[in-house]
């Protein structure tokens, strides 16, 4: 008879690509692809498409990061491009994602340092890079142009577009050639909507990235899996708005109450099974870049993936 | 008055002889792009004049690659123009430009060139341009003129100087191309393709005074075909040029190209958010009331011709807030007028119920009801922190505005206190009121192609899709056919979304393809088919918030209703709340629908079944609700008794007490055919 | 396919006799629909209706039960692929193993923790479900010992994991009348295990090299009467434990291959991969997941999950009403009021944690609504605000009489105001405002 699983998709999740090389303008040493599956994630004796990766995420300012992520690390927090590095040899993630922190202060208005910053890292990593910058309206132009520019040629991923405030995001992106992170809170019509939005900028739609907003395990996280599980399906389906990879960050992971009460060594642990048990379920989800700041997170999430990911050289059941 | 087509004529015929004139090689620097109209217009990259000429014939000799070569020959030959004149600009400056475009800190792009007639003028036009977040180049006089009378220039004041000469318009036009090279993803030569993205998406126009020689006049003439406006300030007399008076041409330009200004304060002495919607103002508290039965009071909102309203103004008839008695009520009439190309006659009424929330979003303004029953009150607090009502004028037109920026251009608002005024007003508002009734009470599912849907609810009820008509509004009794249709204008990417009815499949059941199409789609593909009118076959699916469930109950040949309110168990064994988890959540259920209330007083209820006369009960608080309206429709059907045969709860609590009621007062499903 | 209720109503006998317990036929039929009501609660149903019926309403995945008593589980009878079809039904039964080369005072200490642990999230207390038991030393004696070491400290359900049909039966002799589930029946061996499980009456797992051999033993073991089945999908690779799971749910929902519609079991120990393997089978259609030690953090993270992924999506997760503290709020610190949306409850209390400003949170019965669906639904208003002040003593525990509202209920503010007499202030309507809200806007 030959069981298998049945698949009668028509849709396929568009491909993106994250880094540029020498060839290509830019300085990584390799580029990523996500995206480009025909099916549900791991399915198939071959998946289609490109496996999940893992983001490593640190912060310019460690004092606006969870207390859980920079202990471990220690002192190299404090210079972010020593922590890149020192994350890059150490944990090995896929990617960088920087978070600019610094940008979150009442007043702030260096961009001049955001532009210093973003091109240490640049140096300090070959690694793909995503960067997140200000959440606040009132800076985003300023701060979004600054990111833009200081990375130009290196085909960032740049977070985060939402519906009130996409501007200044998609603008750097087009500006500069980069692609976009579009977060929506937890539905998948306004998802769609979003990525329709930035699309009347121009933005093409291998440019997009969909963060459909995740909840830490225990506070919301179900909703999440279930908006990827649902955006995937309808992407899958042949809903076009909805066919861009997802990225997913359980943000909150290091700082819930389990995490935040746990003793000793204890704590470590729990940040990591945290992680691990939000981060694999969204890939099985759905998302194609899972992100987490605890350092150990990243070895058991990869060799999991591979695992998850690999048909062949396995025997049945 | 110049002729436009006879001075490009001869314009363009000197330029081809200059063409033919020039000789060696030149360049601009510091770009990718070449000389980048010629190189986006024919794909050729010049680097000299055998080039240029090449270029220019592959162009059909076009105005613009010959102004472009000319200018880049002149720069190479007697070097860049001193500043102030900014020349040629580099990729990198744009680049930022481009930025402000999509980041929207700019609106649009806007050439100024020629000699205007007096320093005030350019001065006025270019403050109206920079108070309008446009960014404006300037080519020729123009810059002199606003020199010399104190008007900085420069990129940081977002007024760019070109040249000293209108030629050095070109620049202007080598701008929009590298901007669709770069951000539009228009390849170099693909003529189409640039033609289109200026037509479409460059927010770009030009506002000529007089002064330009014929080969300027050719220049700019060519301007039209990127599908940007000329508006001459200036004798000029051509086909495509647009001729206003100098003080209106920013205003003309802008709603040419459909760019509007955003606005963010609303410049009155009162909070105004949506925070303050649920605060009411006490007798004690109030300074002044209108309406409420106590004063003459109404409100209406109008549609007008662009001309005749003038965006922001505000105008009080009658005493103001000082000359009105502490706790009196005084007469009240709220006039808006708005305009906008996309505003229709037929959405008045829906922006016309923003009123209520806008002025209850004042902090110290309150408002209940609407139309001529409304009820308005300002409190002592305000008025001493200096609110008048003047600024209820302000509050509204800025409101408006912001929450319907694509759809009105212009609100201007009058507030009538004066009492005759008032009630002359009111009674013209009456008749205007009435014919609304009537509008909208006659539409039918006939006379439109196109209906509304709703993926709202798809939150939680992942392929529930609802068709919105006529004469079948949401299931949730929310959202009206127009209600879609505004929202659709409103958010042309949001949840509510035209669908064309398509060819009819069976009017009885309501069945288009077009509609199947569509539900198809919304659903992932999970539903076929969808009826309208029908609920045995095929009846739309089921959310979660549908005002009532209809169900057949096949002992009795008919159909019940229940609605949400009603707690007790139906003749059909079940409660509201056990069908609703039975049928809810996106499901398709034959014999089950989710309707609204009013749709049980639409002639297209039941109309594959047989129509109304299939109703035998509903609960006795949802007959109360409707009895008014509903014995009215029967009286035009002709079968007005039946509204005393459709039991309710009283008259018949289970299926053998109703099946028993229906014999007793003979009901119509006893003699129509069987539904099974 | 399910049956819709009218296609279901027209089968039955349409007498409203009201004998199945329900008013009406139609009623029954709703409840047939919904896989709520057997057909055989029908006593006039004829053989055509029985077989149509038998076949469609029956839930596609097979309800098993393991053990007995208050902790027995139930498993399957599961009806969609994906949650937010519908819902996930019966959550995955957690096991614990220990091993028969282990000492007795090992196994108990590891079964009592299995026993007495409680995680109590959400007002739920979340368990680790019951012990597997693996035949190491591959004879009788020493299985019939460790499962008596099991029994003597607990009643929880079991798996009793032995390829050996002799070695299977020393361990039944001892606990099978308590329903453990036998694992496993294999093509080699299927009748002995067959003839167990009919003797016990126990669920019998099934274990072969692929999908076609697992429904081909599916058939087998039917045919010997044996129906209370589960497939043992277990793999060193989770991505063919995936694939396999995957499909066999397909198979099952869409009835292609009845012979696969029972529940899944994983052992989790095959790979190395326990934790993932255990997040495969909590995300992906397993129900039962056995796993050799568990550590702490796992053990937390595994339960959360299974709540989560279990959790209905179409009825909320709801907080219990009443007054909650965030951090030591005194008597001059302000009261927060929001609706018991588990959601909109965890969002908040994380922002006021994160802001230091210790205070109160009053949270009422909105049946698990949302601040913005509670209001429009009107299932937010000013009588329900007025009585939860009374009811959890609020005017005792502050000095101050001003609440603050969410966002979202500022249309209520009026009217709150009024009926409690307090001074409302209307707060920010995302919660990630709260903290500059509370800097700005409090003073008592």
């Amino acid at each position: 008879m030959g069981l298998s699983t049945l698949s009668e998709w028509t849709g396929r999740i568009g491909e993106l690509v994250i880094g540029a090389s020498h060839a290509e303008g830019g300085t990584r040493s390799h580029v990523v692809r996500i995206g480009g599956e025909r099916d549900l994630p791991y399915i198939g004796t071959h998946p289609s498409g490109h496996k999940p990766l893992v983001a490593y995420e640190l912060a310019d300012d460690p004092s606006l990061w969870p207390a859980a992520a920079t202990r471990y690390i220690g002192d190299w927090v404090h210079d972010t491009a020593d922590w890149a590095a020192y994350a890059e040899k150490e944990y090995t993630p896929d990617l960088i994602r920087l978070h600019l922190t610094s940008t979150r202060h009442r007043g702030f208005s260096d961009t001049s340092r955001i532009g210093t910053t973003i091109e240490s890292v640049l140096q300090a990593t070959r690694l793909p890079l995503i960067v997140e910058g200000s959440d606040d309206p009132a800076m985003d132009s300023a701060v979004y142009q600054k990111i833009g520019e200081a990375a130009e040629g290196e085909r960032i991923l740049l977070g985060t577009a939402e519906a009130g405030r996409y501007r200044s995001v998609a603008a750097a992106a087009m500006a500069y050639g980069h692609s976009v992170i579009a977060q929506s809170p937890i539905d998948i019509n306004l998802a769609k909507q979003l990525n329709i939005l930035l699309r009347e900028t121009g933005l093409p739609s291998d440019r997009i990235a969909i963060d459909p907003y995740t909840g830490a395990l225990g506070y919301g996280f179900e909703y999440s899996y279930s908006v990827m599980e649902r955006i995937r399906y309808s992407a899958l389906k042949g809903d076009t708005d909805l066919a861009m990879p997802m990225i997913s960050s359980a943000t909150d992971s290091l700082t819930v109450k389990e995490v935040r009460e746990a003793q000793g060594s204890e704590a470590e642990k729990t940040a990591v099974a945290w992680e691990l048990y939000s981060m694999l379920p969204a890939t099985i989800a759905g998302a194609s870049i899972v992100c987490v700041r605890h350092p150990l997170s990243i070895a058991g999430l990869k060799s999991a993936i591979d695992s998850l990911w690999n048909g062949e050289n396995v025997e049945g059941v | 008055m110049i002729s436009v087509e006879k001075a490009a004529h001869a314009g363009k015929e000197s330029l081809k002889s200059r063409m033919a004139a020039i000789g060696g090689s030149f360049s601009y620097e510091e770009t990718a792009y070449h000389l980048p109209v010629t190189f986006a217009l024919t794909g050729n990259a010049v680097n000299s004049a055998e080039e240029a000429q090449k270029a220019y014939n592959a162009s059909a000799e076009n105005p613009l690659v010959a102004g472009e070569c000319l200018q880049a020959f002149q720069a190479a030959r007697n070097g860049k123009e001193s500043p102030p004149y900014t020349g040629f600009i580099p990729d990198a400056v744009l680049r930022t430009l481009g930025y402000s475009l999509v980041d929207g800190s700019i609106l649009g792009l806007v050439l100024v060139a020629g000699s205007p007639p007096a320093p005030d003028t350019a001065a006025g036009l270019c403050r109206e341009l920079q108070e309008k977040y446009m960014l404006t180049f300037l080519s020729g006089d123009i810059i002199q003129s606003l020199t010399s009378s104190g008007v900085k220039v420069g990129a940081e004041y977002r007024l760019v100087p070109l040249g000293s000469r209108p030629s050095s318009a070109i620049h202007f036009i080598d701008i929009i191309a590298r901007v669709a090279m770069m951000f539009g993803g228009v390849t170099p030569g693909d003529a189409g393709r640039l033609l289109a993205y200026a037509k479409e998406r460059a927010k770009a126009i030009v506002i000529v005074f007089p002064g330009l020689n014929d080969e300027e006049i050719a220049l700019i003439d060519a301007f039209c075909l990127l599908g940007i406006p000329v508006i001459a300030a200036g004798d000029y007399d051509g086909d495509q040029w647009i001729r206003v008076q100098p003080a209106d041409a920013v205003r003309t330009g802008m709603e040419l190209k459909g760019i509007k200004v955003s606005v963010t304060a609303i410049p009155i002495p009162m909070a105004c958010s949506p925070a303050f919607e649920g605060k009411s103002i006490r007798k004690e508290e109030m300074q002044v009331e209108f309406g409420g039965g106590r004063s003459p009071a109404f409100e209406l909102l109008r549609v007008r011709p662009a001309g005749e309203v003038e965006d922001g103004k505000v105008t009080v008839i009658g005493p103001e807030i000082d000359a009105i008695p502490q706790g009196s009520a005084a007469p009240l009439g709220i006039i808006i007028e708005v305009a906008g190309k996309q505003m229709k006659k037929e959405y008045e009424p829906v922006l016309e119920r923003r009123i209520h929330n806008f002025v209850n979003y004042g902090e110290g303004s309150w408002h209940v009801a609407q139309r001529d029953l409304i009820w308005v009150r300002l409190s002592q607090e305000a008025v001493a922190k200096g609110v008048r009502i003047r600024d209820l004028g302000t509050l509204l037109a800025a409101k408006f505005r912001m929450d319907f920026p694509d759809l009105l251009d212009a609100v201007q608002v009058t507030l009538i206190t004066d009492e005759k005024t008032a009630l002359a007003e009111r009674t013209k508002a009456g008749k205007i009121y009435q014919e609304r009734d009537d509008r909208i009470l006659g539409m039918r599912d006939t006379d439109v192609d196109t209906f509304y849907s709703c993926t709202l609810c798809q939150t939680f009820a992942p392929n529930h899709v609802c068709i919105i008509t006529p004469e079948r509004p949401a299931l949730c009794g929310a959202i009206s056919w127009l209600d879609g249709k505004i929202a659709f204008e409103i958010a042309p990417a949001g949840a509510n979304q035209p669908v064309e009815k398509g060819k009819i499949i069976d009017m009885d059941r309501g069945e288009f393809e077009g509609v199947n199409r569509f539900v198809k789609k919304a659903s992932h593909g999970e539903v076929d088919r969808c009826s309208l009118y029908s609920i045995m076959e095929y009846p739309m699916t089921c959310c979660g918030c549908f005002e009532c469930i209809a169900l057949t109950l096949p002992e009795v040949n008919g159909f019940m209703v229940v609605n949400r309110e009603y707690k007790g168990l139906t003749p059909s064994g079940m409660s509201f709340s056990t069908l609703a988890g039975t049928i809810g959540g996106g499901a398709q259920t034959p014999g089950f629908a989710g309707i609204s209330k009013s749709y049980i007083l639409s002639d297209r209820f039941l109309q594959a079944e047989g129509g109304i006369e299939r109703l035998v009960w509903m609960p006795a608080i949802l007959m109360q609700e409707l009895k008014g309206r509903l014995v009215e429709n029967l009286r035009k059907k002709g079968v007005e008794s039946l509204i005393d045969k459709i039991a309710d709860e009283t008259k018949a609590g289970t299926i053998e007490e109703l099946a028993s009621f229906l014999v007793s007062v003979d009901h119509p499903v006893l003699a129509m055919k069987p539904l099974f | 396919m399910t049956l819709k209720p009218l296609e279901i109503y027209k089968l039955l006998p349409k007498k409203n006799c009201k004998e199945c317990g329900d008013p009406t036929c139609l009623t029954f039929a709703m409840k047939l629909s919904g896989g709520k009501a057997k057909p055989e609660a029908c006593p006039y149903l004829d053989e055509n209706a029985k077989t149509i019926l038998g076949a469609s309403t029956r839930p596609p995945v097979r309800k098993i039960r393991i053990g007995v008593g208050e902790r027995a589980i139930t498993i399957g009878e599961e009806l969609v692929q994906f949650r937010h079809e519908k819902s996930f039904f019966h959550e995955p039964g957690i096991f614990i193993a220990v091993n028969d080369t282990m000492t007795a005072e090992a196994i108990q200490e590891r079964v009592i923790f299995v026993r007495d642990g409680i995680l109590t999230r959400v007002g739920t207390d979340l368990r680790l479900s019951g012990i597997g038991i693996r035949s190491l030393a591959g004879s009788p004696e020493p299985f019939a010992r460790a499962v008596g070491a099991v029994e003597s400290v607990a009643d929880l359900p079991e798996v009793l994991m032995a390829g050996d049909p002799a070695v299977m039966e020393a361990g039944l002799f001892v606990c099978g009348n308590y329903r453990p589930l036998i694992h496993a029946a294999s093509p080699s061996q299927y009748r002995e295990m067959c003839r167990l499980a009919k003797k016990y009456g126990c669920p019998l797992a099934l274990k072969a090299d692929t999908l076609d051999s697992l429904a081909e033993l599916s058939g087998h073991c039917t045919a010997e009467g044996v129906e209370n089945l589960v497939l043992d999908l277990s793999s060193p690779s989770l991505h063919a434990m995936l694939n396999a799971s995957t499909a066999v749910r397909q198979h099952a929902i869409s009835r292609t291959t009845p012979a696969l519609g029972y529940p899944v079991c994983i052992d989790t120990s095959r790979g190395g991969h326990a934790d993932a393997s255990l997040i495969t089978g909590v995300t992906k259609f397993g129900s039962v997941l056995v796993c050799d030690d568990l550590p702490e953090a796992s053990r937390k993270a595994v339960l959360v999950l299974r709540q989560n992924i279990y959790t209905d999506p179409q009825k909320p997760i709801q907080i219990t009403p009443g007054l909650y503290r965030v951090g030591t709020p005194g008597r001059d610190a302000p009261v927060l009021l929001t609706v018991n949306f588990s959601l909109t409850f965890f969002t908040l209390q994380g922002y006021l944690e994160a802001s230091r400003v210790p205070c109160f949170m009053l949270i009422v019965d909105t049946e698990g609504l949302s601040v913005l669906t509670a209001v429009a639904s009107g299932k937010l208003h000013e009588a329900l605000v007025r009585d939860a002040i009374a009811k959890y003593g609020l005017a005792g525990e502050v000095s101050h009489r001003t609440l603050i509202i969410p966002g979202y209920a500022a249309p209520l503010s009026g009217r709150i105001e009024e009926a409690i007499g307090w001074k409302v202030l209307v707060g920010p309507r995302d919660a990630a405002d709260i903290a500059e809200f509370l800097e700005k806007e409090w003073k008592t």
